[in-house]
């Protein structure tokens, strides 16, 4: 702040000949000398280290590029791997859809046959039940018929019997037993 | 009733009639007694009901037979009754008869018919049933109308039957 007042006030020193921005000649020169000193020195010195530097950061730089390229092969084939994983899975699932559609009709057509099998044993257990019931329904007329004739007979029977009759199967026993021996 | 019983009773009733000289007669009727109260429930009933008094089924007795049977043939029925031993009536004079024909050498052949038989039908009957067994016979003829029309001939194991009610019962049976 010193410096920037001095210089400030010097500026407006009529006394003062040199640029108020410029520094003096013998000053650029010297400073010019300094400022070349310098640069050879950190050419010369730094400049090894920094091309190393660059080198390092090239070889760096191809080393990543490399490693993308790499990575970007690698993402490449397991890109393909996928595509083609992903067309097994499409395959797979042809493959599984057409053996359900196998097995579907399998089961379809085995639960048919089942079920045309239970529908003919049905048919065939009705037919077996109506000829049983009509059996049983035709023994039952038949016994019903075969206890009224058998009760009503005698009956019949005894009010046909004449005395006549009667005595005609006496006689009728009495010739037969005595000619039987 | 052991046999030893039913004997002993059949052996004094047949004594009792060969005493009186009418055993062919009694033994005929007490066997028509004995086949009346087989069948006839209402009989068999009244003569073996123990809360009536002895006299009085005495009295049923005579007053069924008074007059059909000889007295001999009522007194030994009284004397069953009075005995207690009406039950047995019928194998009681089963026995007699047997034994009546023993003594004739004959074997009892009772005979079921529809119908009385006349002495003619019974005398060639019994020619008849002798000549089919072989057999002497003392033919006991039993009116039973259940047998319809015609006749079952009995002689010892041997049946002959040629009856109605038989033939019904084949046919009720083939039906």
């Amino acid at each position: 702040m010193n410096t920037l007042v001095a210089a400030l006030l010097a500026a407006e020193d009529p006394t003062v000949t040199h640029h108020w921005l410029l520094p003096e000649t013998p000053e650029i020169i010297y400073g010019g000398l300094a400022a070349v000193l310098v640069i050879s020195a950190l050419v010369k010195f730094a400049g090894p280290t920094v091309k190393k530097g660059f080198v390092g950061r090239t070889e760096r730089i191809q080393k990543e590029l490399d490693d993308a390229a790499a990575a970007k092969v690698k993402a490449e084939d397991d890109a393909k791997g996928i595509r083609a994983a992903l067309g097994d899975i499409a395959s797979e699932r042809s493959r599984l859809l057409a053996e359900a559609d196998v097995q579907a009709n399998a089961v379809l057509t085995e639960g048919r046959a089942r079920i045309a099998q239970e529908v003919a044993d049905l048919e065939a257990k009705a037919d077996a039940d109506l000829a049983a019931a009509r059996g049983r329904s035709t023994d039952e007329l038949r016994s019903q018929i075969a206890m009224l004739a058998a009760s009503a007979t005698p009956i019949v029977v005894a009010q046909t019997l004449t005395e006549q009759t009667k005595t005609e199967l006496v006689e009728s026993f009495i010739q037969n037993v005595g000619a039987a021996r | 009733m052991s046999n030893q019983k039913t004997e002993a009773y059949a052996r004094a009733l047949f004594e009792i009639a060969q005493a009186e000289g009418s055993l062919e007669r009694v033994e005929d009727e007490l066997f028509r007694v004995a086949r009346a109260f087989e069948s006839n429930d209402q009989l068999r009933s009244t003569l073996t009901d123990s809360t009536l008094p002895a006299d009085r089924r005495q009295q049923v007795v005579e007053q069924l037979l008074g007059g059909k049977a000889s007295a001999t043939t009522v007194q030994l029925v009284s004397m069953l009754v009075t005995s207690g031993q009406v039950k047995e009536m019928p194998v009681i004079i089963d026995a007699l008869v047997k034994r009546a024909s023993s003594e004739k050498s004959q074997e009892v052949a009772e005979v079921r018919s529809a119908i009385p038989l006349t002495d003619d039908q019974q005398k060639r009957l019994a020619a008849a049933l002798t000549k089919a067994t072989g057999k002497a016979l003392n033919l006991k003829v039993v009116v039973d109308p259940s047998v319809l029309g015609g006749l079952v001939a009995v002689v010892g194991d041997e049946v002959i039957d040629d009856t109605v009610r038989t033939r019904l019962d084949q046919l009720k049976t083939r039906i």
